[in-house]
């Protein structure tokens, strides 16, 4: 196994390397669309693996896994993957994906890291995995540079508390929640349910403290008064109780995990309707 | 369950809200045939696979031979198994064959011509399809009047109805305008979608967005920046079996008169205000208006020989089964056609299409004008050559442009790279076939990418004009070989101009 890259021109030369197929003087095409970083705490990296893994094909960017160890000597410790994917007739075409253990001191300063690896002009989204360390130097650092931060609060404990947090950087970066993506199907049936839905006093939700944060906000702002939320916890959003009575169950599966990322990276606005819900659930 | 407006209905704001078709039947008469087989049904399940049909669907399907309803569920699922770009899933086609029915009908038989609209009544109250119906004619051209005439003359009191009639529209220009006069009798011009797929396909829609999306392009797109246009449209296949049609036809009504002239419009055209149907529609009727008739020596017609294609040796056309061994028919039509209008005055579009060429190969290549002054070495400057942007419609669906960049070393000598955006290497969700997108705007009622008849009737007068002149003479056919890029005359065409056709 060949030794970790302790630098960013040691990454940048390995990546060219790569890109390189074996025995050719043409390097494999790439064709990107932006650049997805993503912070990765040493506890969630066999979590982001599955989901990196079903989105390198579908969003052939460069992607940049840092996992932060604060703890460890200073330094950087580095791998670059290539992968490469058929695409049309005879054409190959290549993802690049590079892994940053940001060590020590370097964890609170990653955007100086990542930020000569952007790929020019291209967006750049940042998926912080777990409740960002909001107001810590790395993800300020960050937040900065980056076009859209997408975060996923089904991860998160002791909701709604840290949506607080979160509406604080609205202003600051777009951000986009995976949670919230897993209610659109619901939203869509409630929403069918109007104009009866309008004097709804109860919203029962049985999913994620998330999801059922989230979809209780999302009523209140939307209807711009108060609506009581009970919520029974399950690993998925399997019902919604408007007054006691079931919302229609939305048709189809729910989409896997790396498909909602993969929709919110295909995202670029606010979502003004998601900060409201957010802003609503945090009172 | 209602749905109300986005202004009344505040938990609509921010959901994305599909376009939704109506409950409608799909009635596709040639049932049994090719197209039907290879393209309809599997567009039907790709659009069931994605949730895109309607609740409350069916489909029936009408030919001459004799088959059971089961029959026609079973010969379908095997096709859809066989050429449908998604994974086969029960759960999918499970539904979608629920509604799928068959009516065996000769074409101009009163009795059974009432038995389908019974049948279609029946299916009406059984499916909720609210007497909403999109008839597909994927027949051979000489039944269209017949079915048309027996579909119109049956129109269900409720709900609305609209024909999908596939190329060709007419033989010429004359039997277009007595196919229309018969449609127009029983449908209005909102009603009826005349296909041509290639529209349909993501790389043609693409270069509107190339060209309306991007502030770069429109500027230059034009006399003064562009110094000419190539379109190709290559085959490396023969006429696989349809003698019968291909001998008629020819390529220039198998090609020529709808795919290549819809893609010198869609090059052409002013920026439309919107893209509704009509809109985009006007602006590319005005192009064919303003395309005058090439003379005798600006047309090269050409067919094949034998020759190979992929190391096999391939019998020349006249050697086709079902051709005739006299044949004049071309397989092949260069043109180099003018655009007269403020925007391309004197800005040649040479355009080709064949079958049994080197490659298959769709692109629209703009070739632009040279840098007015290479400061560079008289012999380094040999090598510079004019930009070109190449829209690849098929394969490797994509957009490239062609620059001058130096060569690492010492000196100044410059070469030609190509800059590649590849549709399958930045989005990896895999193209929608045409006719997913086009039966899907048929339900919706949305005509844009269909064309409209005084399209057709521009794109038959250019073709009658470029025929009538080959009644006064008789080629040496055959005059290119298979596997090659087809007639030297073709060549020629653009060498008197000092151009070149695009190799690769």
């Amino acid at each position: 196994m060949a030794a970790p890259l302790g630098s960013v021109r040691e990454i940048e030369r390995e990546v060219a390397t790569l890109r390189l197929a074996p025995g050719e003087d043409v390097p494999y095409q790439r064709t990107s669309v932006m650049t997805h970083t993503a912070w990765v705490p040493p506890e969630w990296v066999e979590a982001a693996e599955d989901v990196l893994a079903g989105l390198a094909e579908r969003h052939p960017s460069r992607t940049i896994v840092l996992v932060p160890e604060p703890d460890a000597e200073d330094g950087l410790e580095a791998e670059v993957n290539v992968d490469v994917f058929q695409a049309g007739e005879g054409r190959q075409i290549c993802a690049e994906t590079i892994h940053i253990h940001l060590k020590g001191k370097r964890a609170s300063a990653p955007a100086s890291v990542v930020q000569p690896l952007f790929l020019p002009d291209l967006p750049v989204f940042l998926r912080w995995r777990g409740v960002p360390s909001f107001g810590s130097d790395s993800f300020r650092s960050l937040v900065d540079v980056v076009d859209r931060l997408i975060v996923d609060s089904t991860e998160w404990p002791d909701l709604p508390d840290p949506y607080g947090s979160l509406a604080d950087v609205f202003d600051h970066v777009v951000v986009s929640d995976i949670a919230w993506a897993r209610t659109s199907r619901w939203r869509r049936e409630l929403a069918s349910l109007w104009p009866g839905i309008a004097d709804v006093k109860t919203i029962r939700v049985t999913g994620t403290a998330a999801q059922a944060q989230l979809l209780a906000g999302w009523l209140r702002s939307r209807l711009g008064r108060d609506v009581e939320l009970e919520h029974e916890h399950s690993d998925h959003l399997v019902g919604v109780e408007i007054d006691g009575n079931p919302a229609p169950f939305p048709p189809g599966d729910p989409p896997p995990a790396s498909d909602l990322l993969s929709a919110e990276l295909d995202r670029f606005e606010r979502d003004r309707v998601y900060e409201e819900a957010v802003r609503s659930a945090a009172r | 369950m209602t749905t109300t407006p986005l202004e009344d209905n505040p938990l609509l704001e921010g959901l994305e809200i599909r376009r939704a078709a109506d409950s409608c039947i799909l009635v596709i008469f040639g049932a049994s045939g090719d197209l039907t087989k290879r393209k309809l049904f599997p567009a039907l399940y790709s659009l069931a696979y994605r949730g895109l049909l309607p609740e409350h669907f069916a489909v029936v399907g009408v030919s001459r031979s004799e088959e059971t309803d089961d029959e026609f569920r079973e010969r379908m699922k095997a096709s859809v198994q066989e050429h449908s770009r998604d994974p086969f899933r029960d759960d999918v086609w499970e539904p979608l064959a629920e509604g799928m029915h068959y009516v065996a009908m000769d074409f101009a038989d009163e009795e059974r011509e009432d038995n389908l609209a019974a049948t279609l009544t029946r299916l009406d109250q059984e499916r909720q399809t609210g007497g909403n119906r999109v008839y597909y004619l994927a027949t051979p051209p000489a039944v269209f009047e017949t079915v048309v005439t027996a579909v119109g003359k049956r129109r269900a009191a409720e709900g609305w109805a609209r024909l999908i009639i596939e190329k060709p529209f007419g033989h010429d220009l004359a039997s277009a305008k007595e196919l229309q006069k018969v449609l127009e009798t029983y449908f209005a011009e909102n009603e009826i979608f005349r296909i041509d797929h290639y529209l349909g396909k993501e790389t043609v829609q693409n270069m509107m967005a190339l060209r309306f999306a991007n502030g770069i392009f429109e500027p230059i797109w034009n006399r003064q920046f562009v110094d000419h246009v190539q379109i190709t449209v290559a085959e490396t296949m023969g006429i696989e079996g349809r003698a019968e049609y291909y001998e008629r036809a020819g390529a220039i009504r198998d090609i020529f008169q709808n795919h290549m002239l819809q893609l010198v419009a869609i090059t052409a055209m002013e920026p439309p205000i919107d893209f509704t149907a009509d809109s985009v529609r006007n602006e590319k009727v005005k192009v064919l208006r303003a395309m005058h008739t090439p003379g005798p020596k600006s047309v090269v017609r050409g067919q094949y020989g034998r020759g190979y294609i992929e190391g096999e040796e391939v019998p020349a056309y006249r050697e086709e089964s079902g051709v005739d061994p006299n044949s004049m028919t071309e397989t092949y039509v260069a043109a180099k056609l003018y655009v007269d209008n403020w925007r391309w005055a004197d800005t040649p579009f040479y355009v080709r299409t064949g079958k049994r060429l080197a490659r298959r190969e769709t692109t629209i290549a703009i070739q632009f004008k040279r840098a007015p002054h290479p400061p560079f070495e008289e012999l380094s400057a040999e090598r510079l050559k004019p930009n070109v942007l190449i829209v690849h419609v098929q394969p490797d669906e994509g957009v490239s442009l062609a620059i001058g960049v130096k060569v690492p070393g010492q000196g100044m000598t410059i070469r030609t790279v190509h800059m590649d955006f590849l549709y399958g290497g930045a989005f990896r969700t895999g193209l929608p076939e045409a006719y997913e997108r086009l039966i899907l705007d048929a339900m919706l009622g949305d005509a844009t990418l269909f064309t409209r008849i005084d399209e057709v009737e521009e794109q038959w007068a250019l073709v009658d004009a470029i025929v009538a002149a080959w009644a006064r003479d008789r080629p040496a056919f055959p005059n290119y070989a298979a596997g090659t890029w087809g007639p030297s005359a073709a060549d020629g065409l653009m060498e008197r101009d000092g151009r070149a056709w695009r190799r690769r």
